[in-house]
């Protein structure tokens, strides 16, 4: 049976690892081939790097940082921040990524999603969908945040996979950085939409918050802050999936 | 010389530093001319099934590729590299796989498609060891062809998730982000290209 996955973000921004709240008040938050090593170590499952600031600067994700990473990594690596267009894949790819994250420019130009499946497969293109509360609902954003659009997440997501995305990297940017656990609310909604796998994002706050968002019909749950502060490693997290009842890869 | 056909969409960085980690030297392959070069071929994973056949008869590697293996050269496919080697897929049922494998590639029928995670390969050869690898895939061999050494289940779905005829060995896994067990496989592999050698 497939397990589910618990998975290290690391947001860099400069070279360095950084975290906010809510995708403001970055802070410095160390090395990041030190940090992606010491978290395949511990037990991770995968890695995401977001160049946070790739989209607003209008540049592509770091090159270097993903080599350096890439080069000494052995579990998978799912790069995102800046892809505007199919070569942006390619470059990402070539720096040593596994799979490519893609999230403003899906929302600019919709094709974009379907000429990625077609040449590099569906399983290697991810779908980044940041989501706000909106009212009674939720609505996303985009260029890290900054950018509030009147677009329904779920819906949204729904689209992008019928377009070509193979998973869906689904953050709530009201519970980024605050520890207040994840939003399962939203995941449900989401869930309801696609079958593919949904990575849930947002809101870690203890080992117990990822065995509950997995067992909401998550595939996948991310963490930042609570591994980057020391609060729990992989292995703490999988050991609360386990006594859950939630599969996870010894 | 162990060499990486890249066909412009595989995650060829990744595969390249796993082969270093095990020690061989590497180099990526563009043309049929340089395919002579190595002493094994690695066919990287993550492409759609019809680009990378496509790619395969553009830049005439196919002919190339398939010599090598007739001649007995150790080849390593992975994911859709593996898949490849059938006759076809469902992905792209009008390209044309290399055949080394009798059998056609299916979609999976897995609770969440793709097959996006970790997941234990069950050898069902001694020629082969079960462990815990990555996965991401939406399509795959189906467990019933002949060639199977190891299969992977998810749901209701069993596919094979490792192949082996003479010199040539697929995984649907990525032995290059599996882990201790994905190098294993890839060391294996090393050392059964020097082992050719050696003769």
């Amino acid at each position: 049976m497939l397990a589910k996955r618990i998975i290290a973000c690391l947001d860099v921004r400069d070279g360095r690892v950084v975290k906010g709240r809510r995708f403001v008040e970055l802070r410095d938050a160390g090395d990041p081939v030190r940090r992606a090593l010491r978290y395949r170590d511990d037990g991770i499952d995968e890695i995401v790097i977001l160049d946070v600031s790739a989209t607003l600067e209008s540049r592509l994700a770091n090159r270097r940082t993903i080599e350096a990473i890439a080069a000494t990594l052995d579990v998978p690596l799912t790069v995102g921040g800046g892809v505007r267009a199919i070569d942006d894949v390619a470059r990402l790819l070539d720096a040593g990524a596994d799979k490519v994250a893609i999230n403003s420019a899906a929302l600019e130009r919709p094709e974009l999603l379907g000429e990625a499946a077609a040449r590099f497969g569906s399983q290697c293109i991810v779908i980044s969908v940041d989501a706000r509360r909106a009212g009674d609902g939720y609505a996303i954003a985009t260029h890290s945040a900054s950018r509030p659009l009147e677009r329904d997440p779920v819906a949204w997501s729904r689209e992008a996979v019928e377009r070509g995305a193979g998973e869906v990297l689904l953050t709530s940017i009201d519970r980024d950085g605050g520890r207040e656990g994840f939003d399962l609310t939203l995941v449900r909604a989401v869930r309801e939409a696609v079958r593919v796998p949904i990575v849930a994002s947002g809101g870690a706050s203890t080992p117990e918050s990822f065995a509950e968002v997995l067992r909401a019909g998550a595939d996948a749950a991310l963490g930042a802050s609570i591994f980057h502060d020391g609060d729990a490693t992989a292995r703490d997290v999988k050991e609360a999936c386990r006594t859950s009842g939630v599969p996870v890869r010894p | 010389m162990i060499g990486i056909v890249a066909l412009g969409a595989a995650n060829r960085r990744s595969i390249e530093a796993a082969l270093r980690r095990a020690g061989a030297a590497t180099r990526f392959i563009e043309k049929p001319s340089e395919v002579g070069t190595c002493d094994a071929l690695v066919l990287p994973g993550v492409a759609n099934f019809g680009y990378v056949a496509q790619e395969l008869d553009r830049t005439e590697l196919r002919a190339a590729v398939l010599e090598a293996i007739h001649f007995g050269i150790p080849l390593l496919g992975i994911c859709v590299g593996f898949q490849l080697l059938f006759e076809g897929s469902e992905e792209a049922p009008k390209a044309r796989g290399l055949g080394v494998f009798p059998g056609t590639v299916r979609r999976l029928r897995t609770p969440r498609v793709p097959h996006m995670g970790w997941n234990l390969v069950e050898s069902c050869s001694t020629r082969f060891a079960s462990g815990w690898a990555y996965f991401a895939n939406a399509f795959a061999p189906d467990a019933s062809v002949p060639d199977a050494v190891a299969t992977t289940c998810d749901g209701d779905d069993t596919f094979a998730s490792a192949a082996v005829r003479g010199n040539v060995i697929g995984v649907q896994f990525h032995p290059e982000r599996s882990g201790i067990y994905g190098a294993a496989v890839i060391a294996s592999f090393v050392q059964s290209t020097a082992v050719t050698y050696a003769r």
